[in-house]
């Protein structure tokens, strides 16, 4: 490779995006070579997708200088960004399910007769032109999108991309939905459009992929680069360590409060195609973490504890006696609970007040005769804004009317609200400041040292590691590997999240 | 510095939810009495005569009397997200047809069995949009049309009356006197009826269990769901609840017509939902309260009251009630946006 003239396609200099509060990519370096795969690493929050939405154009008050080619390039709206080569390829498809593969991959430059009709046999031939680049020669141009594969529709979305001839192509997490088989389709594919020439960003949490499909490897670490290395010369041990590093949101490693009375019992748990055969205990006091990649099960498991998600098979013993998962509200009554990390989609209403989203999860409680009295709450309601410092401490405020953090603490309000015996907490502290994410990690703990069960589902490592008492590995819907406290550490888990033991 | 952050949210937010609040409790009984001052300043002008005497506030209250009573039920169903129950004038009609066709079972048969219909109607719905989430609009809609169908193909496109299907003259006299009872000489069966109704519906939507959870479910039905509602349920119970109070007010409306047909309750459901909105229930769901929508009642009766005395038409009539609500509508829908975005 090295032997061979190299091309800078795509040469970012010295970029910064700031957003209210923080720095969301700082003074970054960051280029391509034409033929070149170059993978973009980093844990959540890193910086990856901003710089990538800078790549798309989507800031147009960027800081630093981006050259396409030897040009600079002001790169400030969508448009411009495919104007000079580079094209998207998003985690989530871009394409309209109920229309044609044709009109999918043309839209917008879709041939036409003299007469202004569409020239039925031009869109034939480009759409095919288009499908046979990604290995989709055989597909019908005609079909709907809901009519083919997930993987031939990522293929198809990336055949969209490659018709409008770019340079440079940006993929984000693109294999998230595909099965290893078409994993390995994909990156033979990648490979060819290597050795046509294309300079190729390809961003992923997946270590593993990295090794296999890129040339170099760029580590982002709280905006900022920490290095750029060819694949060859690093480990996967030592891309982890850039990644994790010593992150300045290094908390105060939590004692653990397990006892070894059992409060929780899984057994053989399973809901096809999201988590199998999943069996574990779970005790009091304990804040048991459980890791994994998103996508791994994690969240759907803590779902189907509550009875939200149907299960296939399987047992739930709490406290020793069986639990009939049917629906949440006999989940609740039993003292299980689950917050969800979905805050705003899932897990407040924006428009009621604050009381309302607290004291929601208390009113089969405060019913009696089918008479709710709203004001058994109300102790309850001041104790835990105190406890939780919401600010501002105003019962009746809107929700949209306050900041992340806040509402984060009201979700988790609602939960402590019923003093449930075991609490799944899923993403508890996502996107919260760092004042925020302390008062809720304060109050877990409080939580466990008075005798409740924690499940903290968590992508955050450092937090993982600093609160569990123990950390179960999911992985593709299993459960792969269980660590005490003292073997734990934001690599291992890492790692093993990846499939790798050590 | 926490404190200087929250300070810093939004300020016109807070500014206008604060108008929006006093809108939605208490500017509809302000927009009855402009009106009512309207009236008076049009008696004074002696542009109208007799607008302003006990008797014509009484026929005010007479006229929207049964209007309200299918209002208050309406609203269950605005209250909960999914806007409007357009089956109700079918369900009036029908309810109605069948308790005349059933009189010659008595007059008790009659009541019970249009009960029995009223409340089929409404699980069919609750099923359909609770349960397998069907669009309440064009479900219901559909409903409609199909229980017209039933109506014209059942009595073959005829008018019933009870003294002629009523196996006894007691239970068709029964059956046309009952709505027509009045208290102290003044006070008519439905506008008792539709009082005890505010009182008892606005009591199960703000102290029950079943109307905070409806009130959680129609703002955010996700979160509610998160939040152990049983969403379903909820949204089921207030699609029979509007269905009952459709029974209520379409055995009035037969009765006093004295008459058992398929275009008894027509235009109920568009009269209907103009007072839910005027009265402050939002199309958005999760918001105002059956006092509200008893306000917006009175709002339609005395607008109606005055327009007739002025002489204006019946069609004129149905425009200017259309255009409120379109105006009423955007008003709230702007409110809405400018307090921020929901999800779902």
């Amino acid at each position: 490779m090295s032997d061979r003239q190299r091309v800078v396609a795509l040469n970012m200099k010295n970029v910064t995006k700031r957003f209210p509060g923080t720095i969301a990519v700082n003074q970054v370096d960051f280029d391509v070579f034409a033929a070149e795969v170059h993978a973009l690493v980093g844990e959540n929050g890193a910086g990856k997708s901003t710089l990538m939405k800078m790549l798309a154009g989507s800031y147009d008050d960027y800081e630093g200088e981006i050259f396409i080619g030897d040009q600079k390039i002001n790169l400030h709206f969508p448009a411009i960004a495919k104007a000079n080569g580079i094209q998207m390829i998003y985690q989530e498809l871009s394409l309209a399910m109920p229309i044609s593969i044709a009109e999918n991959v043309l839209v917008g430059r879709l041939p036409v007769t003299k007469l202004g009709l569409l020239d039925k046999q031009k869109t034939v031939e480009d759409t095919k032109k288009a499908l046979e680049r990604v290995g989709l020669g055989h597909l019908d141009p005609f079909m709907a999108i809901e009519e083919i594969s997930q993987h031939e529709a990522q293929l198809v979305e990336i055949a969209k991309a490659l018709w409008n001839e770019p340079c440079i192509l940006v993929m984000d997490e693109p294999t998230s939905a595909l099965s290893r088989e078409e994993v390995e389709l994909l990156f033979e594919i990648i490979d060819r459009l290597r050795n046509e020439g294309l300079a190729i960003v390809y961003i992923s949490h997946h270590l593993p992929e990295v090794f296999r499909i890129a040339d170099r490897v760029t580590v982002l670490r709280d905006g900022k680069k920490i290095a750029t290395k060819d694949v060859a010369d690093v480990t996967r041990q030592e891309v982890v360590q850039m990644m994790v590093g010593k992150s300045i949101a290094e908390f105060y490693r939590h004692e653990s409060h397990a006892t070894n009375k059992e409060s929780l019992r899984v057994e053989n748990l399973t809901r096809f195609g999201f988590f199998h055969e999943v069996s574990f205990r779970a005790y009091e006091g304990e804040v048991l973490g459980l890791g994994g990649l998103s996508g791994a099960g994690r969240s759907e498991l803590g779902r189907a504890l509550v009875g939200l998600d149907e299960v296939d098979y399987g047992s739930v013993n709490l406290h020793g006696k069986p639990l009939k998962i049917k629906n949440m509200s006999a989940a609740m009554a039993r003292g299980i609970a689950y917050l969800t990390e979905n805050r705003k989609s899932e897990g407040l209403a924006l428009r009621l007040t604050l009381r309302e989203n607290v004291l929601v999860s208390l009113v089969p409680r405060h019913t009696k005769g089918g008479v709710y009295k709203q004001s058994l709450g109300t102790p309850k309601l001041h104790e835990l804004i105190e406890e939780l410092t919401i600010i501002p401490p105003d019962p009746e405020r809107t929700m949209n009317n306050l900041s992340g953090g806040n509402q984060q603490k009201v979700l988790l309000a609602k939960w402590m609200a019923i003093e449930p015996r075991v609490l799944i907490l899923d993403e508890p502290t996502r996107g919260v400041d760092i004042g925020a994410k302390t008062i809720i990690h304060e109050s877990i703990e409080r939580l466990a040292q008075a005798g409740h069960t924690i499940i903290l589902i968590s992508s955050d490592l450092p937090e993982l590691v600093a609160l569990s008492s123990r950390i179960l590995i999911m992985r593709q819907g299993r459960l792969i590997r269980e660590m005490a406290k003292e073997e734990s550490s934001e690599e291992i888990v890492l790692l093993a999240a990846n499939g790798e033991g050590v | 510095m926490e404190q200087a952050k929250y300070e810093a949210i939004k300020p016109g937010v807070l500014r206008h939810s604060v108008v929006n609040w006093v809108f939605v409790t208490i500017g509809v009984y302000l927009i009855a009495i402009v009106l009512l001052v309207l009236g008076i300043v049009l008696q004074l002008t002696g542009t109208i005569n007799n607008f302003l005497t006990a008797q014509n506030m009484l026929n005010i209250i007479d006229a929207v009397s049964m209007l309200g009573i299918v209002a208050v039920g309406m609203a269950f169903v605005t209250y909960s997200g999914h806007y409007a129950d357009l089956s109700v004038p079918t369900t009036m009609a029908l309810t109605g047809i069948v308790a005349v066709e059933m009189l010659k079972f008595g007059f008790v048969a009659a009541m019970l069995s249009a009960i029995v219909v009223g409340f089929v109607v409404g699980l069919i719905n609750a099923v359909a949009i609770g349960k397998f989430r069907a669009n309440p609009i064009i479900w219901t809609l559909a409903v409609n049309y199909m229980s017209m169908g039933v109506i014209r193909l059942v009595w073959v496109n005829k008018q019933i009356y009870p003294d002629m299907t009523a196996s006894t003259v007691r239970a068709s006299e029964m059956f046309d006197a009952i709505f027509r009872l009045r208290f102290f000489d003044k006070i008519a069966l439905p506008m008792v009826m539709m009082i005890i109704l505010v009182i008892v519906l606005q009591f199960v939507m703000r102290r029950t269990k079943f109307g905070v959870q409806l009130k959680m479910t129609g703002a955010a039905r996700t979160p509610a769901r998160f939040s152990g509602i049983n969403v379903e349920r909820m949204i089921a119970i207030a699609f029979i609840i509007c269905a009952l109070t459709a029974t209520i007010g379409g055995l009035a409306v037969t009765s006093l017509n004295r008459v058992g047909a398929w275009y008894n309750g027509k235009g109920y459901e568009f009269k209907a939902v103009t007072a839910v909105v005027i009265g402050g229930v939002t199309l958005a769901g999760g918001r105002g309260s059956i006092i509200g929508v008893l306000g917006g009642v009175l709002v339609i009766g005395i607008l109606n009251n005055i327009l007739t005395l002025l002489g204006v038409g019946t069609f004129s009539q149905d425009m200017i009630r259309g255009a409120i609500f379109i105006i009423v509508v955007f008003v709230n829908a702007r409110s809405l946006r400018k307090m921020g975005r929901d999800y779902e």
